[in-house]
């Protein structure tokens, strides 16, 4: 029997009923990651010596999860994907997680990711390229890779993530599995590597909205340690997350969704979006309202510019205490100049080195204001257009990307640049830090593809509650990657 | 004019104490260049100056600054044990002129 | 020399040590002889810690912004300084800049010197981290942690100083201020206070309202005590004098030198062209925080009246010396311990004439501060009501005090053990006299031919009192006595 790819209430069931033991449970998923990593390279650290706990009335406890290796855990490797801290070993834990172990919950891997959460390929971390378990020609988006990848493929029920752009709700849609990030500082972000810090947000990747919430209420709470956390001891997102969602509100943005924006759309864009449009008609059916709405072109058009200059100025500055000198290999130099520079140049990635250099440029006094400061503006209009969305609409729905998981050797490939801000659109819900949640809605080529429900701060219920009812009425609740690679 | 040369990225990336391939060079100016165009854009966005810039993820966020209160100091094994170069409590480095 | 115009700015950097812990972390704000052993995580920089505001360092930067007569910001942020250096953990210092307003900008301050009253304005004062300390060896350098996150206070002037002597009157004011509000020791032995000095000269006949009519600035770096600041503007006056004299001065490029203690001279290091640039932006850890009004008006009354205005005061409303008060405001306990006399119904000046000639002689002697001593206000102005009835003599009273002062008992009990009590009533002295006169009858006679016989009864009396009867009330008794006769 196997007990992984459940649902956590059921597994819950199971351990209370004594149908199976806490060691078992950690054996079966021990096991499912390394049979994983040898396909899909998902773990930076197997932690085959993970202990059993007591199973306790807190649906959490006892069962397996997999935390992504950019949250601090005590006396356990955690890198960030990255070279310059490959041996690094904090000695506490992130808030999230000291939260998850009072919950009785049994961490058994850290997962992969872009390197500190930088790039949405899952190419980019220093243990590898992450494999999409359904089709592993192809990538798991990022920069959760590690953790979607785990879920999908049924190694447990949940793994935890950070999002900055899309790094959870992407590679949800891309491995079929769910992606929830909630308000900015419904989680405490101590002892989580810093990405952007205006824009990070903790969250989980589960393969069902019930599961996301349990995962999120033992996770959520104010911290001391982190003044951008706020108190949600008022919100119980399990408890209330059957709320009928009909009579409720949606709309879609149609200079995003409508298909006549592509005129050069190749079948999987057009699949894509027809799939979109037929779960608007399922939300219509579930007595939802749902409306189009029409947004400023170039506003969206600059969503994409606006993300990459505020989070490059930010991550530029966020990393400057990767120096190797406190912790972290030491470079070798005469000096400590040459000892950091040379800690720098081979532990970072090309793609964040680009980024840092962008990241300085646009905070440099003669261009700040061009470029930081417009960026921020900006910012703040398209969050401003969003908030006015929530004036009317309890949630802006939206199809995640441009289709299915992309292929490895299409990585490259310059996509219709018309379709960026499509498959970039996510970060609004980072700009505002709104609650965001992707479920998966079908199949485009025998491969998940994913939507995506976005409300107002503070207002994750809601935007939970719809999302369960959907996910409830379509038929890829609780999916497990079924390998479709057709070699 | 262009507004980005290859001796800037190579001069910012040595400030930020890194050091980029020639290929790397390039493609941080073909990445800059997009950027820059829609920067152009939000530039062209009428009124953009008097929008105050977002600099904070929730703006109508109310909280209480923290109490003077000490907590206790990290014990000194922990503080160093990442630390690959150390002398009794301290770290050391190559001596640090001005 | 008169043919040139000094303008001096200061940029001031002072700790805030009166508070219990750090800025940004519940690490302990205190000196530890041991290395790295006030240490939160995020005072060395670990990925993932975040900075979390000490609301007694925003209190007290908000006093001193107060206190300079700056306006405060309606909503309090902070800003990323980037740059490398191995002093600096994460990276960069969370600092404030003027755009989003510091804690406090566009101030003023009246400080005194050489008894006269200026004014220098204030262009901002801002709240920020230190950074560590570094010891250097032979060949390598070590790093202490400890003062990484300490809470700074920096305090920008516009260039209002014309002399070394003002700059340096101007910090000695600052320094009494920070004590007086208990923001800081302001101690530069502790290395608590550290300046950067900016110097240029002008010609004398233009105007120096004018920017355009100022000189060059040359910014010297990390002069870190008071004498040091006297001396390196002294030194780059002459210096810039001597390039003006030998024309050289056009030539010189705006640019940052460093004082040098050994050479007593001002060093080179670069020029305003290479500058960092810091790359600043709003940290974005720590939300906008709202001031509440209110709070500034619970703060404005907890700042006490500083040194100037209670030295003023004194002159004023005591009559006392311009010196006196000087001495009296230079430390707020004493300054305190001498209003509290006055409150208890002290005279200022006798209360002033005891501190200033007895007290501060004892506690400088002794290294003590007013506070440690067992002499409290009150047992002060008791004492001076002993001698104000004439119960004990001045000369007593100074024995007396440092009786109190050394066995720790109260003056009465003192003059009790000394048996110094006078006798000053005229029941007890009278019966003495007429006795002594019975004796020394033939001196009434010589008394009566003009010979002044008041000194033998007066040294007749002290003789059977032991010094006790007071010399005026006896003085009177016997000449009445002698008139009776």
């Amino acid at each position: 029997m196997e007990y992984m790819s459940k649902t956590i209430e059921e597994i819950h069931e199971a351990l209370k009923n004594g149908e199976v033991t806490v060691k078992e449970l950690i054996e079966e998923s021990l096991k499912k990651s390394h049979e994983l990593q040898d396909k899909c390279n998902a773990f930076v650290t197997i932690m085959d010596e993970a202990k059993e706990v007591e199973v306790t009335d807190n649906l959490l406890s006892g069962i397996p999860y997999g935390v992504k290796d950019n949250y601090s855990t005590k006396g356990i490797l955690t890198t960030g994907s990255s070279n310059t801290l490959k041996d690094y070993v904090p000695f506490f834990n992130a808030t999230a997680i000291e939260n998850l172990d009072k919950a009785g919950a049994v961490k058994v891997n850290k997962t992969v990711m872009d390197e500190f959460g930088m790039g949405g390929t899952g190419t980019t971390g220093h243990t590898g390229i992450v494999l999409n378990p359904w089709d592993t020609t192809r990538i798991c988006a990022g920069s959760s890779s590690g953790s979607a990848a785990a879920v999908a493929a049924g190694v447990y029920p949940y793994a935890l993530g950070t999002d900055t752009g899309d790094s959870i709700r992407k590679p949800a849609a891309y491995c079929g599995i769910v992606g929830y990030k909630p308000t900015y500082g419904m989680i405490s972000r101590y002892g989580v590597f810093p990405f952007a810090s205006s824009l990070d947000h903790c969250g989980v990747l589960a393969r069902t909205v019930k599961d996301a919430a349990i995962v999120v209420d033992n996770m959520k709470g104010i911290d001391k340690n982190d003044m951008t956390s706020w108190d949600s001891s008022n919100i119980n997102l399990y408890e209330s997350i059957e709320n009928n969602p009909k009579g409720k509100k949606l709309c879609y943005v149609k200079e995003l969704c409508d298909i006549s924006n592509y005129p050069n759309a190749d079948s999987e864009l057009k699949a894509h979006l027809e799939n979109f449009h037929k779960t608007i008609e399922k939300c219509k059916e579930l007595g939802m309202e749902v409306e189009e709405v029409s947004v400023d072109r170039t506003l969206l058009n600059a969503s994409y510019s606006v993300y990459v200059v505020i989070h490059s100025a930010e991550a530029s500055s966020n990393m400057s205490n990767l120096t190797g000198i406190i912790f972290g290999p030491r470079g070798e130099g005469k000096n400590y100049i040459d000892m950091m520079k040379d800690h720098r140049t081979n532990g970072f990635s090309p793609l964040i080195k680009r980024r840092f250099v962008i990241g300085s440029y646009v905070l440099q006094k003669e261009n700040k204001e061009r470029y930081f400061n417009n960026a921020q503006r900006a910012r703040r209009l398209l969050v401003d257009t969003w908030k006015k969305l929530f004036e009317t609409y309890d949630a802006v729905i939206s199809p995640v990307g441009i289709g299915p998981a992309k292929k490895l050797e299409d990585l490259n490939k310059v996509y219709d640049t018309n379709t960026i801000a499509l498959d970039e659109q996510l970060q609004i819900g980072n700009f505002g830090g709104f609650p965001s949640i992707t479920i998966p809605n079908g199949f485009v080529n025998e491969l998940p593809v994913g939507i995506n429900i976005t409300g107002n701060c503070y207002d994750d219920v809601n935007v939970l509650s719809i999302a369960y009812s959907l996910e409830s009425n379509m038929e890829y609740k609780n999916q497990i990657a079924k390998e479709v690679y057709r070699g | 004019m262009k507004k980005f040369t290859q001796e800037m990225v190579v001069s910012y990336a040595d400030k930020l104490l890194i050091g980029l391939k020639e290929d790397e060079v390039e493609m941080v100016l073909s990445e800059f260049e997009a950027i820059d165009k829609e920067i152009d854009l939000i530039n062209e966005i009428p009124n953009i100056e008097s929008v105050e810039p977002m600099t904070h993820c929730l703006d109508d966020f109310e909280y209480v600054l923290r109490e003077d209160i000490v907590e206790e100091s990290v014990d000194i094994d922990e503080l160093l044990q990442n630390c690959d170069s150390k002398l009794d409590r301290e770290v050391k480095v190559p001596k640090v002129v001005e | 020399m008169d043919k040139y115009k000094v303008l001096i700015g200061l940029e001031m950097h002072c700790e805030i040590s009166e508070t219990n812990t750090k800025v940004f972390s519940g690490a302990a704000n205190t000196f530890n002889d041991t290395p790295n052993a006030n240490i939160r995580p995020v005072d060395m920089g670990f990925p993932g810690t975040l900075p979390v505001v000490n609301k007694e360092a925003v209190r007290k930067a908000l006093m001193a912004s107060i206190a300079l007569n700056c306006s405060q910001p309606e909503y309090l942020y902070f800003e990323r300084k980037n740059y490398y250096y191995p002093d600096l953990p994460k990276g960069f210092q969370i600092t404030q800049e003027t755009k989003p307003a510091p804690i406090g900008i566009y101030g003023e301050l009246t400080y005194e010197c050489n008894d006269e009253l200026k004014t220098v304005r204030i262009n901002n004062i801002h709240l920020e981290e230190d950074a560590a300390s570094t010891d250097h060896h032979t060949v390598y350098s070590t790093i202490d942690y400890n003062r990484a996150g300490v809470p700074l206070l920096e305090l920008v002037t516009y260039p209002d100083f014309h002399s070394a002597d003002e700059a340096v009157s101007f910090l000695e004011a600052m320094r009494s201020i920070y004590r007086y509000a208990a923001i800081s020791e302001a101690d530069s032995r502790k290395g608590q206070i550290r300046c950067d000095v900016n110097v240029s000269i002008m010609d004398a006949a233009l105007d120096e309202t004018d920017e355009n009519n100022w000189g060059t600035k040359v910014e010297i770096k990390n002069v870190n005590s008071f004498s040091g600041v006297r001396d390196a503007i002294n030194y780059e006056i002459e210096r810039q004098i001597e390039l003006k004299e030998t024309n050289k001065y056009d030539e010189m490029e705006q640019q940052t030198r460093r004082w040098d203690e050994a050479s007593m001279s001002t060093i080179y290091m670069r020029s305003k062209v290479d500058a960092i640039d810091y790359k600043y932006f709003v940290e974005p850890n720590i939300p906008k925080f709202k001031i509440d009004p209110n709070w500034i008006e619970e703060i404005k009354k907890d700042i006490p009246m500083f040194a100037l205005q209670r030295k003023e005061m004194y002159v004023r409303d005591y009559n006392l010396s311009s010196y006196d008060a000087t001495v009296l405001v230079k430390e707020k306990a004493v300054s305190d311990y001498f209003e509290e006399t006055i409150k208890l119904g002290a005279n200022p000046k006798s209360s002033a004439n005891w501190l200033t000639s007895v007290i501060l002689g004892h506690l400088n002697k002794y290294d003590l501060d007013i506070k440690d001593i067992f002499l409290t206000p009150q047992m002060l102005v008791d004492l001076m009501k002993l001698i104000e009835s004439g119960k004990i003599s001045s000369k007593q009273g100074k024995e007396v005090l440092y009786k109190v002062l050394d066995d720790k008992k109260e003056p009465a009990i003192i003059v009790k053990e000394l048996g110094l009590e006078q006798i000053g009533d005229e029941d007890t002295i009278r019966p003495i006299v007429i006795s002594i006169i019975d004796e020394h009858l033939d001196l009434i006679e010589e008394y009566r031919k003009g010979r002044n016989v008041f000194d033998f009864f007066v040294g007749q009396v002290m003789k059977q009192t032991r010094g006790k009867a007071n010399p005026s009330l006896t003085a009177k008794i016997i000449k009445e006595e002698i008139e009776k006769r």
